[in-house]
Parts: structure tokens; C-alpha cells; sequence
């Protein structure tokens, strides 16, 4: 009984790690934009497909899975400047509702598109050999899982060093914070904002180079993650990257204790803890000081 | 409203009246759909653009709607279908109340937003478990009714009867919100959305206004669920997801929200457009994205908006002042 709850645990803690992952770049994109970018599962799965498109069914080696996962971040953070440069820098007179239908315009657009690009069919991706065994410590503990939260972590320690250590993260911060005022002071706003922008789909390529190894690859992978995405990011406080954290593990554990415990309800404990917790908290776990 | 909007809807009021002489049976169908999804527009932006609420979990309540109706018809209970109707109605109501009293009081804006959406996706999660409700596969093979309204009969298993009774019960309910709307409920909401404080010291119960307008917006949305059992003959619960949710706010936003007319516009469009890319997948959502991102860029008041600004451009007089 205690292996089980451990093993769910373990599970967890994977799935917590892939939810921030993906919830990484999506509170980002709402910190500078202010605007829920439904479009950010859209671009996860893009990332998927160009890692697989790279490094194959099973990718030969650690480092070759990496690199693909890197230019999946470079390709999709590219796409995120065209974004940028093309749509959502000439929404900023028109109300947040209208950059929302900008969002799911892009979100369907991009799900179009990869439709006649790659096809209906569904693709079993699997780990490089290196990470793709188990070890038995009293429990399997599958060496891709341990890789998944070991890139949540990095991922996180990067973002949270990056924004609150780094001059970069600072101006990014002023940016949010009040951009008529980073503005007055000189800074490069537009600039700025397209960066972080970049930097926003990129973490979505790589969250999808990473996790394409997780489940089968096919159109729906986006919708997967996004919803566990977004009640993280709304858990955590909009445009925390920390709050994000805390909760993309909270919704991890409560997923995969959720299918121990209650093994005839499938699926119910996410949105339950969900409503609960927003109930609780509206403004969320750290909540953003602009609003 | 200008007189080409104007003749526009009195255009498309003429093809859906006449729609079962003028195309074949398969576009009739789509007809009566796009009708049903009219009724389910417009409830939506009645919270939208009249309460300023933004409901992201909107399907939970057609599904409500439509399950019900579903299980009736397909268990042969022995009641009359309007009452069943009316029945539906009243639920989604309750529904509503239940959750704007819970919901309402703690959050607003995106939480408001997002909490719906959890909630609908709730109901998903909860359909799937029922095997009354069909699990996944939802409901098939709906059998249609045939109403006894005294001096006459409304066989619905008859093409043409069903799609007049169809098209009587969506204009009804179209009247009555644009009545709602139009009317003391919808200035009170209308005053709500555009300053909430104001409206308050003019002596308008803001937060009861929210919760009537949350209300009367379930009710018309399980109205429209009850009409699509009947029609469409199979419910399953991709009618209460989130992307069902997010039609009537495309709808809303092509043709422009800040119009009673603008989701009818929207659903129209809507329809022609993934009716023309149907053979094409993939092509449909990629001309369906590329349009929203379209109107958003170039005319972010929506098709009636921009019909609006023309007329106005045209007729001389300077632009701007209040809508």
C-alpha cells in the first residue's frame, strides 16, 4: 500500500514538473502581455513535432534528444517573434476580450496548419536509450520521470534566477509592471516585450521537445497540458513564476493521488481542487502586485 | 444599426424561412443547427456585452439542457415537449443561480472566467462516469416527438414540420431576449458593465443584477441544449466542453459583440466558412483562425462594427462620439 502511494507520489511529481514546464512560458506571456495566450498548447505541440521531426522516432543518444528539444525552442521561439512583430504588438488599444479571440485565432490557425503539415496520424515517441530505463529502489522509478522533473527544476531555478537576479529579468519586470512608465525612463519597451515574447514560446518549444517522449504525439497534445497549465497559472497568482510552480506540483500530486484513491472517478480532482481553490484564494498563491 | 445591417438580417430571417425550398437537405440540417447555435450566441452575449461577464463554462448549461431533453425523448417519458422544454429551462436557471450565488461573490474578471470553465469541465468529467447519460459516446438514436397542441399536431419526424417547429422555438426565444434586452433588465445590466460603481449609486443592486443576468443567460442556453436533441438526434459530451463553450464567444466577437445582432452575424459566418472548407481538413481551422485574427486587427468591433464605421464614413459625418 505504501509502495503505491509512493509510486503515485513519483508520478506526481513528473506530472508537476511537465505541467510547469508548459505553465512556465504561459504565466511569462501573461506577466508582459497581460493576456491569456490560448495559443501557447498550440506552439507546445509545434515544439513536439519539430523535436520529432529532428531526432526521429527514438532519438540515438542524450544529447541528440536535447538538441532537438533546443531547436524546437529556437524554431517555435521564432515563430513567437513573427507573432509578435505580425499580431499581438497591434493589439494594444483594443480590449483584453479582443486579444483573447486574437489568441484562439492563433491557436486554431496553428492546429489547422499542423494538421495539413503533419497529418492525422498518431506517433509513439520514446526516450533516448540513456533515459529510458528504470531503476528499482523498492519502486520503479523510471529515469525519463527523474529527467522530466530534473528539467522542471532547472527550467524553474533558470526563470527564477533570470527575472529576480538578472539585469535582464529586471527591465523585463519593469516592463510588466507599468510599461508607460519603463517607457518614460528610456528603457526600449517594444524591445523588451518582444524578447520576453520570444523567450515565452520558446519555453513552450522546449516544454514540447522535452515531454514529446511522454505520451503519443498527435494534434491533440496541446489541450492535454494546456488546461492543467492554466489552472497552475491561475492557482499561482497571474504571472508568477513561483506560484506556478507551487501549483503545477499541488495539480500533479492531486492528479495522480486522484487515480489511487479514487480509482472510479478518474480525472475529478484537478478541477475540484481547482474551484476550491480559487474559491479560497481568488487572487491566487502570489498574486500580482500591478492589478 | 444601419439599413445594410438591417436588410442583411432581414435577408438571412428570409433564407431561414425559406431554406427547406431553396437548398438540399443536408444544408437544411446545418440550417437548423446554426439556428440552435443563434439561440446559444445570443444567451451568451447577454451575460457578455449587456452584464459584462465573461462565462467560459457557457456549455455546461446547453448540456444541461440537452441531456435532459436526450433522456426524456429516448426513455419516452410521457410529457408534452414544450412543457419539457420549459422543464430544461427551469434547470439550467437553477444551474445558474447555484453557481453565480457561489461564484459571483468571490471572483470576477479572469477567475470568473476560469472557475466556469472548471466547472463546465466538471460536468464533463461527471457525464463521462454516468451511464444513464451514455458515458463518452453520449446519447444516439434521439427519437423525435410529435407535439399534440390540441387543434393540431407538430410531427417532428416530418423533415419540414421539424425544421418550422425548430426555427418557431429559436425565434421565440430570440424575441424574448431581444425584448430582455432591450427592456428596464437590460439597461440595468448594460449600466452594470460599463461602470459598476456608478450604477450602484443611482440606487441599481449590482450584484443582483449580475446574478438575474447569469440566471436568465442558463435558461436560453438550455433552451437552445433541449432544441438540439430533437434536431440533431445525438448528444454527446463534446457539446459541453470547453471549445463548445468558446463558439458563442467567436460568434459574438466576428459579428461584434457590442450588438444584440452581432452573434447571429458571427454563426452565420461561422457556419459558411466550415461549410465551404469541410472536405479540407485542417483547412477549415486555419481559415476560421486566420478570419478571427483578421477581425480582431482590422475591425475589432466585429462585422456589424465595421459595417457601422463605413456607413458612417460615407454618410460624412465625423467619426468617433459615442456608439
Amino acid at each position: 500500500m505504501t509502495t503505491l502511494y509512493l509510486y503515485a507520489i513519483f508520478n506526481g511529481l513528473v506530472l508537476g514538473a511537465a505541467i510547469f514546464l508548459v505553465a512556465a512560458g504561459l504565466t511569462l506571456a501573461f506577466g508582459i502581455m497581460k493576456i491569456f495566450n490560448f495559443a501557447h498548447g498550440a506552439f507546445f505541440m509545434i515544439g513536439a513535432y519539430v523535436a520529432y521531426a529532428v531526432a526521429g522516432q527514438e532519438a540515438s543518444s542524450l544529447p541528440l534528444f536535447l538538441a532537438a528539444a533546443f531547436i524546437a525552442a529556437l524554431v517555435v521561439g521564432a515563430i513567437g517573434v513573427v507573432t509578435d512583430l505580425a499580431i499581438f504588438r497591434r493589439l494594444g488599444n483594443v480590449p483584453h476580450e479582443y486579444t483573447l479571440m486574437a489568441a484562439f485565432g492563433i491557436m486554431l490557425f496553428c492546429t489547422g496548419a499542423a494538421r495539413i503539415a503533419f497529418g492525422q496520424s498518431v506517433h509513439a515517441i520514446y526516450p533516448p536509450q540513456a533515459i529510458g530505463g528504470f531503476s528499482e529502489i523498492g519502486l520503479p522509478v523510471s529515469h525519463y520521470g527523474l529527467f522530466i522533473i530534473a528539467a522542471g527544476i532547472v527550467t524553474f531555478l533558470a526563470l527564477e534566477i533570470g527575472l529576480n537576479r538578472i539585469w535582464f529579468g529586471k527591465l523585463i519586470f519593469a516592463v510588466a509592471r507599468d510599461p508607460w512608465m519603463a517607457d518614460v525612463v528610456g528603457l526600449r519597451v517594444q524591445r523588451l516585450k518582444l524578447a520576453s515574447v520570444a523567450i515565452s514560446f520558446a519555453l513552450a518549444g522546449l516544454a514540447g521537445g522535452i515531454l514529446v517522449a511522454n505520451q503519443s504525439l498527435s494534434l491533440d497534445l496541446g489541450h492535454s497540458y494546456l488546461l492543467l497549465a492554466f489552472c497552475a497559472v491561475i492557482v499561482g497568482g497571474l504571472g508568477s513564476i513561483r506560484g506556478a510552480f507551487i501549483a503545477s506540483v499541488i495539480f500533479g500530486l492531486a492528479e495522480s493521488l486522484n487515480s489511487v484513491m479514487l480509482p472510479t472517478m478518474p480525472g475529478i480532482g484537478s478541477y475540484a481542487l481547482l474551484i476550491i481553490l480559487v474559491l479560497i484564494r481568488p487572487q491566487g498563491i502570489y498574486p500580482e502586485l500591478s492589478q | 444599426m444601419n439599413r445594410a445591417a438591417q436588410a442583411a438580417l432581414l435577408l438571412f430571417l428570409l433564407l431561414f424561412l425559406f431554406a427547406p425550398f431553396l437548398v438540399n437537405p443536408g444544408l437544411v440540417f446545418l440550417a437548423g443547427f446554426a439556428m440552435i447555435q443563434i439561440v446559444f450566441a445570443l444567451s451568451w452575449n447577454l451575460l457578455f456585452s449587456y452584464a459584462g461577464l465573461i462565462s467560459f463554462g457557457h456549455a455546461a448549461f446547453f448540456g444541461i439542457g440537452a441531456y435532459i431533453s436526450a433522456v426524456a425523448l429516448r426513455d419516452g417519458y410521457e410529457i408534452h415537449f414544450v412543457l419539457l422544454i420549459l422543464v430544461c429551462a427551469a434547470f439550467g436557471a437553477l444551474a445558474a443561480l447555484l453557481v453565480a450565488l457561489v461564484v459571483l461573490r468571490r471572483a470576477s474578471g479572469v477567475q470568473f472566467a476560469v472557475l466556469t470553465l472548471a466547472l463546465s469541465q466538471l460536468i464533463v468529467v461527471l457525464i463521462g462516469y454516468s451511464s444513464l447519460l451514455g458515458h463518452d459516446e453520449g446519447i444516439a438514436a434521439i427519437p423525435r416527438p410529435a407535439i399534440d397542441f390540441g387543434l393540431f399536431t407538430v410531427d417532428m419526424n416530418q423533415p419540414l414540420t421539424s425544421y418550422y417547429f425548430v426555427l418557431a422555438v429559436c425565434l421565440l426565444a430570440v424575441g424574448l431576449m431581444w425584448l430582455l434586452a432591450k427592456g428596464h433588465v437590460g439597461r440595468a445590466m448594460r449600466a452594470v458593465r460599463i461602470d459598476a460603481e456608478r450604477a450602484a449609486f443611482v440606487g441599481i443592486d449590482v450584484w443582483r443584477v449580475r446574478v438575474i443576468a447569469f440566471t436568465i443567460s442558463g435558461a436560453f442556453a438550455a433552451v437552445a441544449g433541449a432544441m438540439l436533441a430533437p434536431w440533431s438526434q445525438i448528444i454527446t459530451p463534446d457539446y459541453v466542453n470547453w471549445l463548445q463553450s468558446a463558439q458563442p464567444l467567436f460568434a459574438a466577437l466576428l459579428g461584434g459583440a457590442g450588438f444584440f445582432w452581432g452573434p447571429v452575424v458571427g454563426v452565420i459566418g461561422l457556419s459558411g466558412i466550415n461549410y465551404l472548407t469541410r472536405t479540407f481538413a485542417g483547412l477549415s481551422e486555419v481559415l476560421v483562425g486566420a478570419s478571427l485574427i483578421l477581425v480582431v486587427l482590422v475591425a475589432p468591433q466585429g462585422i456589424l462594427g465595421a459595417l457601422k464605421q463605413l456607413a458612417r464614413r460615407r454618410g460624412g459625418r465625423t467619426p468617433g462620439g459615442h456608439a
